[in-house]
């Protein structure tokens, strides 16, 4: 194995809603990501995506969208929470791929207006980052009342997340790690 | 189980891949239900990695000659 080959994590937004301050901690978790050593990032908007909705699943693979999933070690997605679940766009945009997930590392931000930080999204999500071949971690983040948390220029008010992400993304990192290491090295059989 | 025979070659660096995975696939397509396996209720797909570049690939299980 390339032992010094960066992990590449990128941060999926999962809503295309006007106004959504999901937008925010995205953003917090990409720069937050960026800042360490032997990763590479990037922000995906899954509203720039230009998927078609006549069909679904991976008839729709978008190349572009593909191959940074193939390239990627893991994933940050960040949802907010529409009526207890995730967005029909976030499923729709996850169901493209499939061999570009399997057995590597996902963590999930949750966010949402009201106190409970999109803890019933993250739950919504697990048995689907499951069937994808994704490795969930046990750390989450959740912003709870996100209009608290960022002002309306996406200005951080509340530091304490810093430090809520940063615990995140080490066992992210950790479990990318060992992942990489597994899916290169360890048959199967 | 059919097991494959052949290791897959990475296509950008030409070394052999690790195969890490056999996952169960759900068919939908009239053609892929005739080749449900019926102890499983699916197809099986394999996913193999490149050691070299980390690039990902699957395939069906070609099965083995005895």
């Amino acid at each position: 194995m390339e032992a010094n080959r960066p992990l590449f994590i990128p941060v999926i937004l999962g809503t295309a809603r006007m106004g959504r301050m999901s937008l925010h901690a995205a953003r917090l978790v990409n720069q937050e990501l960026g800042k360490r050593a032997g990763v590479e990032t990037e922000l995906i908007d899954i509203a720039q995506l230009p998927l078609p909705t006549n069909d679904a699943g991976e008839a729709i693979k978008h190349a572009g969208f593909s191959a940074t999933m193939n390239r990627a070690d893991a994933l940050v997605i960040v949802s907010p929470e529409y009526n207890h679940g995730y967005s029909g766009l976030l499923k729709h945009v996850l169901d493209s791929c499939l061999k570009e997930y399997i057995h590597k590392a996902v963590g999930i931000v949750g966010v949402s207006a009201g106190p409970f930080g999109g803890t019933r999204v993250i739950q919504n999500l697990l048995p689907v980052m499951r069937e994808l071949g994704l490795v969930t971690i046990f750390w989450d983040v959740n912003f709870s009342s996100v209009q608290k948390v960022f002002a309306p220029d996406g200005k951080l008010l509340d530091e304490s997340y810093v430090r809520r992400i940063d615990k995140f993304l080490k066992e992210l990192i950790w479990m990318a790690q060992t992942l990489r290491q597994g899916r290169e090295q360890i048959p199967l059989d | 189980m059919a097991k494959t025979a052949s290791k897959m070659i990475c296509p950008h660096c030409g070394v052999e891949m690790n195969h890490h995975c056999d996952k169960l696939v759900y068919a939908t397509d009239p053609q892929e239900m005739a080749k449900v396996d019926p102890a499983l209720g699916g197809l099986i797909e394999e996913f193999h990695t490149c050691p070299k570049c980390g690039g990902v690939a699957s395939r069906a299980p070609v099965p083995q000659c005895v």
